[in-house]
């Protein structure tokens, strides 16, 4: 469960699914571990899907003072 | 001298001396190269190269060239790393000779005892120098520390605002199929106004939370192009940012000190954020698509291969008990076949035997009626055979009665004759057993008479 307890990077993340897999593939979980690695894998497999998809939403170009602005302004920033 | 009794005849007609031994003729130039007065020489430095003992070059200048070696210590001690084509320097020293030998090639040079590099190199000499302090103050580790994200979500970009850095970032990004937010901080990249900007525009992406990674982008320039990103302020800024930074200025063959500081140092601004961006976006996907499908197929597996050695388990004992019953019914059907062979054989060697009965009763039957017939016979002929054999028997005896009759002694007596018996009843035959006896018995026809023999009147007949 290592690198789950807080908030998971994409990295982090991908680094835990492969090491579900590893654990799974190795056939040495036990029917209620596996069931548990399995819900944590998925999990984290829609984390990371999330990640890629906000980076894949399209191209968002700012100027540093428009973010800054926007974010002194206290909104989030728009697209340009 | 080391040839002298080997020395030829010289030149006829010559008025030099010698001829003498190229060694020792060798010997005497490079002491008296050696006694030139050592002097500084200038000129631009081509075709450096480092050994392991010495390091050589050549001096250039429009009159002339003068090649140059130093001994590796020295060269060391001076702190430079290597000169670059063309770099101007000073260099002190004096003429040195290599005599060479029978094996090796004699070689001029002017033997360099200290550098110092002027012009440009002056200016490559200082970046050394900053080099060595800040990687001796340890500035070019922390940003090589700082976690780069995967994936970032926002990157901040420093370049010039109509360079062609900003397109090749841009074609990074998207080789990448990264699609996220950019956020761009434009500064002049090359005048004296350029490591200021720089400097603070990246402090102000740093400060805002939402950049994950910066890059600092700038296209090839000359080393005066490229000096504001060797900035002190600015390589001692970027190692103290909380993001980390990565670089690309200039071309490949040129290391800025930001390159130095930078947690990454790429040759192209494409390269820089392929950097920025570690994960290839489709390939992503596919890889966690493909980490989906297996989460979901051991998952999947760990159910049913389980639920079937559960279904097996449980089926045992029907398994077990329908086994059973399978071969008991075998058991019962060969049973029954058995029996039904026995019966059919048993009837079948019944009837062989009841016909073979019938056949011995005919047998019997007929045995008995031709007995019958034949005791019939036999009875006959007995009857018949009987009634002759007696007629024959009955002739018999009396025939034999004749005889006996005619053999009797009664009838013996009755014709006369006596028997003389003794005491015994025995008959008497002779003389000597009558004159023996007592008393006689005499035989007749009618009755027995004692008598007593006469001694006197005993005679034998002759």
């Amino acid at each position: 469960m290592t690198g789950t307890a807080t908030a998971p990077t994409y990295e982090t993340a991908c680094a835990r699914i492969e090491a579900i897999i590893a654990r799974l593939d190795s056939g040495e979980a036990g029917l209620r571990e596996t069931l548990e690695l399995c819900q944590e894998g998925r999990r984290l497999v829609e984390f990371c899907a999330t990640e890629l998809e906000a980076v894949g939403q399209g191209l968002e170009e700012l100027k540093l003072d428009e973010l800054v602005a926007r974010l002194e302004a206290g909104r989030s920033p728009a697209a340009t | 001298m080391s040839e002298l009794g080997d020395r030829p005849a010289g030149i006829p007609g010559s008025e030099l001396t010698g001829p003498w031994p190229v060694g020792d003729y060798a010997a005497r130039l490079r002491a008296r190269l050696r006694e030139f007065t050592h002097v500084q020489v200038f000129g631009e430095v081509f075709g450096f190269k480092a050994g392991r003992a010495k390091v050589w070059f050549e001096l250039r200048d429009s009159g002339g060239a003068l090649p140059c070696s130093m001994w590796r210590r020295e060269w060391d001690a001076l702190g430079i790393e290597e000169l670059a084509e063309g770099t101007q320097v000073v260099a002190a020293g004096g003429c040195d000779y290599y005599a060479g030998s029978r094996t090796s090639s004699p070689a001029f040079s002017f033997s360099v005892t200290d550098v110092r590099v002027a012009g440009e190199g002056d200016l490559l000499a200082q970046l050394e120098r900053l080099r060595r302090a800040l990687h001796a103050e340890g500035l070019c580790e922390p940003q090589k520390r700082l976690p780069r994200p995967a994936l970032p979500k926002t990157i901040g970009v420093v370049t010039g605002e109509t360079g062609k850095a900003r397109d090749d970032v841009l074609a990074g990004l998207r080789r990448r199929g990264w699609a996220g937010r950019l956020v761009w901080a434009f500064a002049p990249v090359q005048d004296r106004h350029a490591a200021p900007a720089i400097t603070r525009a990246l402090q102000d992406l740093a400060a805002c939370e939402e950049v994950e990674v910066v890059i600092v982008a700038r296209g090839g320039g000359s080393l005066a192009d490229l000096f504001a990103f060797c900035d002190e302020t600015l390589c001692r800024t970027v190692a103290m940012l909380r993001v980390p930074v990565v670089s690309s200025v200039g071309h490949h063959t040129d290391r800025t000190l930001l390159d130095d500081v930078a947690a990454v140092a790429c040759s192209t601004p494409t390269h820089a954020a392929e950097a920025a961006v570690p994960v290839q976006r489709d390939e992503a996907y596919a890889a966690l698509g493909a980490a989906a499908v297996r989460l979901e197929r051991q998952s999947r597996r760990a159910i049913v291969e389980r639920a079937r050695a559960l279904a097996r388990l449980s089926r045992a004992p029907a398994h077990h008990v329908a086994r059973h019953r399978t071969r008991l019914h075998q058991h019962l059907r060969e049973l029954r076949a058995s029996a039904r062979r026995g019966v059919a054989e048993g009837e079948r060697a019944a009837g062989e035997r009841a016909a073979a009965l019938g056949r011995k009763a005919q047998a019997a039957e007929l045995g008995r009626t031709r007995g019958a017939a034949r005791a019939r016979a036999d009875a006959a002929a007995l009857g018949r055979g009987g009634a002759t054999a007696l007629e024959r028997r009955r002739r018999d005896l009396d025939r034999l009665a004749v005889a006996l009759a005619a053999h009797d002694p009664q009838q013996t007596l009755e014709r006369g004759y006596a028997l003389v018996e003794d005491a015994a009843g025995e008959p008497v035959t002779t003389v000597a057993v009558a004159a023996a006896q007592p008393a006689l018995t005499l035989r007749l026809r009618d009755g027995r008479v004692r008598v007593r023999p006469d001694p006197a009147v005993i005679s034998e007949e002759p």
